[in-house]
């Protein structure tokens, strides 16, 4: 929340970033927790060694606890529920000690399981002679291999890319047109609401950013995916750079901003790869730096990676990291359109949703409208994890029937499930039978009491403890809160410790305690990863109280009304 | 119930209410209902909002009956018309549940605990009524270990709840970041610089952290948050000119701890350590407790009669021998107004002289003969507050993050957030990184840096041409005097590469309101009082003068120099400023005192202490001053002190200077007296007397008034209303002063008899009526041009510490002495290879005059050349270098000047004389 870092931190910018410089000096030895380190940023950053302490402390990969480790395992939902990840830890502990060893929450292999983390690199669904093999002699697959598919009959999001001169001729008119004005209505026909999980509609956040006066302003991705069992984003920038970084100059030129900045997470490597080689090729074309094809319009593009924190995600932590202040939810007003990155007039969005972007400048606000519900319009990727048939992402029409997701696309379940969780661990926890009743759109979810989020599809196997999922749920809010709203910080803890308590000792959980436990997130928390945890364990107290009403006093996860 | 739309209208609990633009839900549920109504544990009034604890969540609707949403009433806006729900049962419920969370990690002792009764989170669990904790015993952090390590500051953190208030006070308050979290969720908490005790952190024990903890997890050793006080009293701080308003915390006759006013429009709810801490002189066992009169060469105690029957014979003896103007007083700028006024009145009216001074003398008369000169008033043109509307900071000869703390800081969070800040200065400081531009100048060179600076914004054509041709005189002169400079020559001077210079000025030049703040490195030259004449020209010259955020604001040094200044301790204008020498001030003073009195313009101090030694002054009165510490040329102050047939010292210590005393009067600390002070920025505040005076003393004004009669002259007893009451009678800017009215913040004068204030000067005409330019060549100090040579050859300047005051006779005598133990002389690594030094060297400092020994620290604070450091210790006596030169207007001695060498002690520093602090610690 600091005015002082904020604005510290950008009299240096962006393009010596003081986060970035912590990601830098982690490189080396997987800390940035060192003396040193911190001294030398706090001097040159004009902060406190306190400040710069305080920030690198917070993050998995620059932690002290990080230095040394080797190999990272994922711990995300999807390998949990796929039962990947015991097998895996005692095979990698055959070949590193248990300090080298760390963890890891999602690595987008979500498809796959078995997902780790070695050398900068991501590897899934490993057979422990392969793994020998990689530890041994380094040699291993890292190849990300899914599915990808469409039940619609002009794809949007998974059309196959035609190359930059094709691909930017409607950029390179619109640009040219100088019509900001005539954009607006496109979007704002095209009626298309964010797709990180909050559904906000775009038009009215880019028109707040672009009317106001402020220079400098900023074009922020908010590529920090850290949904288990999301890899969306992922694939976007793996396999479509080229929608996401387009979006963002549309962004860029339509509210008066020269510089995007995509903030990608660390555990996808790939990404930032080829990211970074979409951008380059972006410069050759000329379609990046000054005076863009002569129309005056000047855009540059950076990637920044992250460090290890699933609060990132969140947009004002996501600005506040990129400042180099602990990523810390700030309170809301001011928006980040006003007072975003360096208390600049910024616009931040989701991958995907810069990705639809592409299709509104080409056919129009109108043609993007048609697809979908009056309300949800457009497409919406959904990804599947590794419990159904066919797991992959697949690009369906916003409305689209889940059955017809898990069914005719994902090919039904591989095992025996007993719910979906859509929409990340936020996103809440449908029982299979209530599967049929819904559609992929923001209403539908609403509606039936759950939440589209950002629609990655984790499967929760019959076999799997709902009350060992409920504590999955309460520990991974603890390990990933930021630690500001007291709700999460305590809360989280709290809750984890009951489902512990219930399942280890002879205790029992008053339902009223757990109920007002949850009320207290879901209401006073101050972003929507306290808030949002409650929602998910209502699901499961509801549609799963047979199974789970052992644990709970009087034999009912019910508080009386 | 009737809509109110659109008329600022919300309502609390279905009761209407009008809000002010800006309001947060929590700022007008505070404001109608009184803080408190609804709780909160994050949230403090000198924080911006922050949204951590929950605890302040209301319900809020857009209709009645609408539904209704959940929110922190920290950060929520108001809008017109809102439903706001504070107590329905969802909340009290949802409160309740966050403060359980709460405690179940913070420790259940509250009844040994230092803040019990006076823990924020114990009122705010009290309030939202917690009678258990439901949860199991789980994971937590009671078992971390008390920070006993800082001789002020003291952390618990197994009661810290994670507030961060203390970070954000660092941060917000403070602006220096030693506080942090580290980690992050359940395992985030509260460190101290790189993880380190508050002793080995960068803290500079403002305790603004202290003070915005809502528990006792940082304190300090006073145990301020504790409420074993009985009373507190609102006064005024008696270190620097910033005039922070201090809470001081009693129990009996005992001072107990010290905080600092949220409401207090100078400081809200922050202090300097000086402050806040450092107050354990009061009743320090070296308080002077009795009379002494000193026979056959030592002192004897006295009692009061006995002493000033002494000091009557000897003055009356001495008036009668040789005439009044043989005797002479020296007024203290650390008492308050209505004492300087008596200390003038009794030199004045009841001796029959205009020999009086004050240690203004010695700091900032060039900046009141200088402003007058071009305004026709020597005070701060503009407020502090004036902070807030800047678009450019000029700090001339300053270092306010150390001198004047409070305000300081307040310039630090300005160009922290990106106002650009220019530094004119030979040293390095604190801020000088956060500013945009640092002309480090070679000490001495001030007007040929300013000459070259207008000359860039004049070459420009950044003049405001109307502000000129309406308010101001002798522009043509000026302008002429500009036109002929030689910028290689000004160049060569002051050693700063001149596009730097010029960027610099235009900035200045252009910014829509630029304001300057200058302190001593100004005025303690020979050309002091001219270099504040061409700051003047700078701002009138840009017109910024007369608006918010611009002017001329000299930092002054003590409390009350401005009021001493103002009280008429001065040998050439009276209360009031008014010039003793016309016919009709000589008559108003004479009628108004009801005394005969000279109409001849008396001795400066430097003045006094030359004519002792020539033999023509005989007796000096001082009051509250260590001259032979503070002055320059310690050796040939000592002489006319010996010189002297008699010396009066009223003092609370034993000071170097009182040892020459013939009679020695035990005064009475700010804590124990009341009056006004009055700020830097003309603000007459309230001090209010904590504790009875110190058996055997008495205050300062009490002891004059008592003297006074005691030779004839009939003044009422002391009291500040009574002594206000008269002041205000022949202070035309104290017109409509009265004690009474003052109220929490005091009033800005001018004041008028309908007891309106003033926080702008100059707003349509200057004072003298038109603002006047003055041209000044740059002249070379003679002690540069006489002494600077091969045996002398480093230029050395000196300046102040944050944690000591002056000559330390308080500061030492508190734990600031533990913190800072002595002056310590700053060397360029350069310089120090060619010595042959290194940090911790001691070294054998010498100029014509005498010499000194300090230890040195090699820094690159100064330039080559340069040598700095400080005069707060009677152990390294510095003043034993300084020199005669003054200010040629003023007297102001130049300081900021001495030719100098060194060369290192080989001995044991121990056997060098060079001494730790002689502090003595009182529990």
């Amino acid at each position: 929340m600091s005015k002082n870092i904020s604005a510290l931190s950008f009299r240096k910018g962006i393009e010596k970033n003081y986060f970035e410089r912590m990601v830098d000096a982690a490189e080396e030895t997987g800390t940035a927790e060192t003396t040193e380190t911190v001294k030398s940023l706090a001097d040159e950053y004009l902060v406190g060694e306190a400040i710069t302490l305080g920030a690198v402390s917070f993050y998995d990969f620059l932690k002290k606890e990080n230095e040394g480790k080797k190999v990272f395992l994922c711990n995300g939902s999807a390998c949990l529920c796929a039962g990947t990840q015991d097998q895996l830890q005692t095979d990698i502990e055959s070949h590193f000690p248990k300090e080298e060893i760390g963890h890891i929450c999602c690595l987008g292999r979500c498809h796959e399981g078995g997902a780790f983390h070695y050398e900068d690199q991501n590897f899934s669904g490993l057979e422990s002679g392969a793994l020998e093999n990689l530890f041994k002699n380094g040699e291993g697959d890292s190849s990300d291999n899914y599915a990808v598919g469409t039940n619609l009959p002009t794809p949007v999001l998974t059309a196959d890319f035609p190359g930059i001169e094709s691909y930017y001729a409607p950029f390179k008119k619109l640009i040219a047109d100088n019509d900001r004005d005539a954009l607006f209505e496109e979007l704002k026909v095209s009626k298309l609401r964010g797709r990180g999980g909050a559904g906000f509609p775009l038009s009215f956040k880019w028109q707040s950013c672009r009317d106001v006066p402020n220079n400098p302003k900023y074009i922020v991705c908010n590529a920090d995916e850290g949904d288990p069992g999301a890899y969306i984003d992922k694939y976007l920038m793996e396999k479509q750079p080229h929608a996401v970084l387009y979006g963002m100059m549309v962004a860029g030129w339509f509210a008066g901003s020269e510089v995007g900045i995509l903030y990608i997470r660390k555990e996808y490597p790939d990404s930032i790869t080829i990211i970074n080689k979409a951008i380059e090729d972006l410069h050759a074309a000329g379609l990046l730096g000054d005076d863009i094809c002569g129309s005056g319009f000047n855009f540059k593009l950076k990637t920044v990676k992250g460090a290890g924190a699933y609060i990132c995600g969140e947009e004002t932590a996501l600005l506040a990291s990129l400042e180099g202040a602990r990523p810390e939810v700030r309170v809301r007003p001011p928006f980040p359109t006003v007072e975003g990155l360096f208390r600049k007039p910024t616009i931040v969005n989701n991958v995907e949703t810069f990705a639809n972007i592409p299709f509104i400048v080409e056919s129009g606000g109108d043609a993007f409208a048609s697809i979908g519900t009056p309300d949800s319009t457009g497409p919406k990727l959904v990804s599947l994890d590794a419990n159904f048939n066919t797991p992959g992402i697949y690009e369906v029409a916003m409305g689209t029937p889940v059955t017809e997701v898990v069914e005719d696309l994902g090919g039904g379940f591989k095992v025996p499930v007993k719910a979906i969780q859509v929409g990340g661990p936020l996103g809440g926890i449908v029982p299979t039978e209530k599967i049929k009743e819904l559609s992929i759109d923001f209403e539908s979810f609403k509606n039936g009491g759950f939440l589209l989020g950002h629609a990655g599809i984790v499967s929760i196997p019959e076999s799997f403890p709902m009350i060992r999922y409920i504590e999955h749920m309460f520990e991974f809010t603890g390990d990933e809160s930021c630690g500001k709203c007291f709700p999460c910080r305590l809360g989280s803890v709290r809750g984890k410790e009951l489902a512990q308590k219930a399942q280890n000792e002879d205790y029992k959980i008053d339902p009223v305690l757990m109920q007002d436990l949850l009320n207290t997130m879901q209401f006073t928390s101050l972003c929507a990863l306290g808030g949002g945890v409650p929602l998910p364990i209502q699901n499961a107290l509801q549609y799963f109280e047979d199974e789970l009403k052992q644990y709970f006093q009087g034999e009912t996860t019910q508080a009386p009304a | 119930m009737v809509s109110l739309k659109n008329q600022n209208t919300a309502y609390i609990d279905g009761e209407p209410f009008s809000y002010e633009d800006g309001d947060t839900v929590l700022n007008f549920v505070d404001r109608h209902h009184g803080r408190g109504q609804v709780p909160t544990l994050c949230d403090a009034p000198q924080l911006e909002p922050y949204g951590a604890c929950r605890v302040c969540s209301v319900e809020i609707a857009l209709e009645e009956e609408g539904p209704r949403r959940v929110v922190a009433s920290c950060h929520t806006p108001l809008s017109d018309g809102l439903w706001v729900f504070t107590e329905s049962k969802n909340i009290r419920n949802l409160r309740k549940n966050i403060v359980e969370l709460v405690l179940t990690d913070h420790p259940l002792d509250c009844l040994t605990c230092e803040v019990n009764g006076n823990c924020e989170l114990q009122t705010v669990a009290a309030k939202v009524g917690i009678r258990d904790v439901r949860y199991p015993e789980g994971d937590n952090h009671l078992d971390r270990t008390k920070d006993l390590s800082h001789p002020y500051m003291t952390s618990d953190l197994s009661k810290c709840i994670n507030c961060s208030r203390c970070v954000r006070a660092c941060d917000e308050v403070q602006g220096s970041m030693v506080l942090s979290m580290h980690g992050r969720g359940f395992e985030a908490r509260i460190i101290k610089g790189a993880d380190v005790s508050f002793e080995d952190s960068p803290c500079v024990s403002c305790g603004a952290c202290s003070q915005a903890c809502p528990t006792s997890a940082i304190s300090d050793v006073f145990a301020s948050k504790s409420i074993e006080a009985t009373d507190t009293t609102r006064t005024v701080c008696t270190y620097c000119g910033v005039g922070c308003n201090l809470e001081v915390s009693t129990k009996g006759n005992e001072v107990l701890s010290i905080q600092a006013p949220v409401d207090s429009e100078v400081n809200n709810s922050h202090t300097c350590l000086k402050g806040r801490y450092a107050f354990r002189f009061y009743n320090h066992p070296d308080r002077i407790r009795t009379p002494m009169i000193r026979t056959n060469g030592h002192f004897e105690e006295a009692t009061w009669e006995e002493a000033y029957d002494h000091i009557a014979e000897n003055l009356t003896r001495i008036k009668n021998e040789h005439g009044p103007d043989s005797i002479a007083g020296i007024s203290s700028a650390r008492c308050t107004n209505e004492e300087n006024y008596l200390m003038q009145k009794f030199i004045r009216a009841v001796i029959g002289t205009n020999n009086i001074d004050c240690c203004a003398r010695v700091c900032h008369s060039p900046t009141a003969f200088g402003m007058q000169q071009a305004f026709g008033t020597g005070a701060a043109t503009n407020s502090v507050e004036d902070l807030k509307y800047t678009d450019c900071i000029l700090i001339i000869g300053a270092n306010p993050t150390q001198g004047h703390p409070v305000t300081g800081s307040k310039i630090k969070q300005r160009l922290m957030k990106g106002v650009p800040g220019i530094i004119i200065d030979p040293r390095k400081i604190e801020i000088g990184p956060y500013a945009k531009y640092h002309l480090q100048l070679r000490p001495g060179t001030n007007v040929a840096l300013l000459n070259m600076f207008s000359y860039y914004i004049w070459e420009a054509g950044l003049v405001d041409q109307d502000f000129i041709q309406n308010r101001c005189e002798d522009w043509e002169k000026y302008e002429a005097g500009l036109k002929n400079l030689d910028l290689d020559e000004l160049e060569s001077i002051h050693g700063v590469d001149r596009e730097l210079v010029k960027a610099a000025a235009l900035e200045y030049g252009s910014a829509e309101a630029a304001m300057e703040f200058h302190g001593l490195g100004v005025t303690e030259h020979t050309q002091g009082a001219k270099t504040v004449m061409l700051i003047a020209n700078l701002a009138m010259m840009t017109g910024n003068i007369g608006r918010p955020g611009c002017g001329v604001n000299p930092l002054r040094g003590q409390n009350n120099v401005q009021g001493a200044a103002d009280m008429g301790c001065q040998p050439h204008q009276g209360a009031g400023y008014m010039p003793v020498n016309t016919p009709e001030n000589h008559k108003l003073y004479e009628e108004f005192y009801g005394m005969p009195m000279s109409d001849e313009i008396g001795l400066k101090i430097p003045q006094m202490f030359e004519s002792a030694r020539n033999g023509s002054l005989k007796a000096l009165y001082l009051m509250g001053e260590d001259v032979v510490q503070t002055d320059p040329n310690s050796e040939a102050v000592k002489e006319s002190m010996n010189a002297l047939d008699f010396l009066v010292v009223q003092e609370i210590f034993m000071t170097e200077t009182a040892q020459y005393a013939n009679v020695i009067l035990p005064a009475s600390s700010f804590l124990e007296k009341s009056g006004t002070f009055t700020n830097a920025e003309r603000r007459i505040q309230k001090v209010q007397a904590t504790v009875e005076p110190l058996e055997g003393t008495k205050p300062d004004g009490q002891i004059i008034v008592e003297i006074m009669n005691r030779m004839g002259y009939d003044q009422p007893a002391y009291t500040p209303d009574g002594m206000l009451e008269e002041i205000s009678q022949v202070v035309p800017f104290f017109a409509g002063v009265k004690w009474e009215e003052l109220g929490l913040n005091g009033k800005q004068w001018p004041v008028t008899k309908d007891g309106k204030d003033t926080q702008l000067l100059h707003v349509d005409g200057f004072r003298r009526g038109l603002g006047k330019f003055h041209f000044f060549e740059w002249q070379e100090s003679n002690e540069t041009k006489t002494n600077l040579s091969e045996e002398l050859p480093f230029v050395l300047t000196t300046g102040r510490l944050l944690e000591h005051y002056n000559c330390g006779t308080m500061t030492r005598r508190t734990a600031n002495g533990l913190i800072v133990t002595k002056d310590v002389l700053a060397v360029n690594p350069e310089d120090a290879t060619k010595k042959g030094v290194e940090t911790g060297d001691h070294v054998r400092l010498f100029s014509a005059r005498g010499e000194v020994e300090l230890e040195v620290s090699v820094s690159d604070e100064v330039k080559p050349g340069i040598l700095y450091t400080t005069f707060h210790f009677p152990e390294n006596m510095v003043n034993n270098v300084t020199s005669d030169e003054h200010c040629g207007d003023t007297l102001c001695p130049e300081y900021k000047i001495s030719s100098v060498n060194f060369e290192k002690i080989l001995d044991e520093p121990g056997k060098s004389g060079v001494a730790v602090a002689e502090t003595v610690m009182v529990k």
